[in-house]
């Protein structure tokens, strides 16, 4: 039996897992998208070319824009690493700094990331960014609510909100995975996730159209190492949303029991290869619907809110 | 912590659970042909209800009567009902679309029964947030019931009351016939979802009787839609409102 790994080190893997495996999870959907497109596409390693091109290259501010033009891109991705600290990135047991929040702690970081961005696209002055700052936010306004009944169904389902909690819950028995606010609750998850993460049918992902775009129009005046460091920011918080929909909602299996160096392995193994199962839906999600009408968002906000609620319901009456 | 209901019960609420947002799906869809084939998907998770619990509860039966039930409400009623609809086989018939939407004509493809994307009194989003608060409704007046013991699943039985007031809100919310048809036979599909999850063991020659009167339903709305359609020139229930023809 080989010598367990320090709690730390395992809590800095669940970091560094989520921070270098980003870039590769989103290459990879790229090229699945691609394939099902009938073309090559990129290699898988690509993301992680292109951020190190964007670092080489001249960062510029737009004349006037505030410091913290500057600085969100930091303060975003900071709290983008410190989310996988929260949630069952590589562990099946808490690990100490992981009750350090709960899921609310986690959304928290996650809103505190975009309201940053959006600021960082108020402070320039340009049409564009402005524009995708207002909607991205405004449209986060309207999800909101599905994301509080999913939360409410957590409570519900565990007693707690924490994560850890959650996961352990769905492990416990074949019942707890078929029980239908589980399912609601995570559909309802996905459908949010698909919103946050800027896929079809919300926003085109690779589109450079400023008329259609929500999150991706939010950086079109940063540049250089901070256009970088936004592009791995939304990479990370995909990742970050992948984990916890497969290792908190939906296949909570394949985590390290223990401490042990081949545990640990193995569950970033098993981490990524989930992440990338989650991509393939997304990349056939892509690839087979058209993108919403702007004002259509809502319409499908409604029906992930449909999921969600009836999943709070059928927990009223114990047998959800 | 909430204990887990079994994996018989947890099933059978799952499926309820599908077959009530198949309803919500019948509200938002926008073309005949779709709200058909939700229809007839709701109708192939109520032979596949029938089965686990025939399956759960050893009541062979219940595997004949997800059979017949599969055999009407799966192949027969869709079939009927796109028969009956105008403009069948690709004959096309003037100003089927709705009078809101008449002006300027959307294409449709000439297969296709009329469109009856026009016949929301309320905007989608809003009218499935309405829908919720029915639904919320039924749920919980059938909920608190406390109908049913350990084997009944609760939860599909509430979720059907939730069925049946969507399927109201289908019939008052659409203004157009065919959507007010499919209302029409959802809801008798909710109805076999509480006969299943609270009387499994119901005689199958009742059940057999229920699904023959849901076949005449289905021959007279088609009619009905048929008759509709050519006095009124559209399926919009609209012009039902004046008083001289």
């Amino acid at each position: 039996m080989s010598a367990a790994l320090p709690i730390p080190v395992i809590q800095l893997l669940q970091v560094l897992t989520v921070g270098l495996g980003a870039p590769l999870v989103m290459g990879f959907i790229a090229r699945v998208e691609s394939r099902l497109q009938g073309r090559r596409g990129p290699r898988i390693l690509q993301p992680y070319y292109d951020l190190a091109k964007l670092c080489r290259k001249e960062a510029l501010a737009p004349a006037g824009a505030s410091p913290f033009f500057l600085a969100a891109p930091v303060i975003a991705v900071a709290a983008y690493l410190t989310i996988p600290l929260l949630i069952p990135v590589l562990t099946s047991f808490p690990l100490p700094l992981g009750y350090m929040g709960d899921i609310l702690g986690g959304g928290f970081l996650l809103a505190l990331a975009s309201f940053v961005v959006a600021c960082a696209a108020l402070a320039t002055g340009s049409p564009y960014a402005q524009l995708g700052a207002s909607r991205a936010k405004t449209f986060s306004a309207i999800t909101e609510p599905v994301v509080l009944f999913v939360v409410f169904t957590v409570a519900l389902l565990t007693g707690t909100d924490l994560p850890y909690a959650l996961a352990a819950t769905v492990r416990s028995s074949a019942g707890q995975v078929v029980r239908p606010a589980h399912l609601l609750a995570s559909a309802a998850l996905f459908m949010v996730i698909l919103h946050e993460t800027g896929r079809i049918p919300v926003e085109t992902h690779t589109g450079t159209s400023e008329f259609g775009m929500i999150e991706g129009a939010r950086a079109f005046e940063h540049s250089g190492p901070y256009l970088a460091l936004l592009t791995w920011g939304s990479m990370l918080k995909q990742l970050i949303l992948f984990t916890l929909l497969a290792n908190v909602f939906l296949a909570p299996w394949g985590l390290a029991a223990s401490s042990e160096p081949g545990a640990v392995l193995l569950a970033i193994v098993a981490l990524l290869a989930k992440a990338g199962a989650v991509g393939v839906v997304v990349a056939v999600i892509d690839d087979s619907f058209a993108k919403l009408r702007l004002f259509k968002i809502t319409e499908y906000a409604s029906a992930a809110f449909l999921l969600a609620v009836i999943g709070v319901f059928t927990l009223y009456l114990g047998g959800g | 912590m909430d204990p887990a209901p079994g994996v018989y019960v947890g099933v059978a609420n799952a499926l309820a659970a599908v077959m009530l947002l198949l309803e919500f799906g019948m509200l938002r869809q926008a073309l005949v042909r779709d709200q058909v084939r939700l229809y007839a998907a709701q109708s192939a998770l109520i032979s596949v209800l029938a089965v686990v619990i025939a399956a759960d509860r050893g009541l062979p039966d219940l595997y004949a009567l997800a059979a017949l039930s599969g055999a009407l409400k799966i192949v027969a009623v869709p079939y009927v009902l796109r028969r009956l609809l105008p403009g069948h086989h690709g004959r096309r018939v003037p100003g089927w679309l709705s009078p809101q939407e008449e002006h300027p004509g959307p294409w449709q493809p000439r297969d296709e029964p009329p469109g009856v994307a026009g016949s929301y009194t309320l905007s989608p989003a809003s009218a499935v947030l309405a829908s919720i608060a029915l639904g919320a409704f039924g749920f919980f007046c059938l909920g608190s019931l406390h109908m049913g013991g350990l084997t009944v699943p609760t939860t599909a039985l509430a979720i059907a009351g939730a069925m049946i007031f969507v399927a109201f809100g289908l019939m008052i919310i659409r203004r157009d016939v065919v959507s007010q048809a499919i209302g029409f036979f959802s809801l008798e599909n909710a109805i076999s979802l509480t006969a299943l999850v609270m009387a499994a063991g119901l005689p199958l020659i009742l059940e057999t009787a229920f699904l023959f009167d849901l076949l005449v339903a289905v021959v007279v709305f088609g009619m009905l839609i048929r008759a509709h359609h050519g006095s009124a020139g559209s399926l919009s229930t609209a012009d039902l409102t004046r008083l001289k023809g």
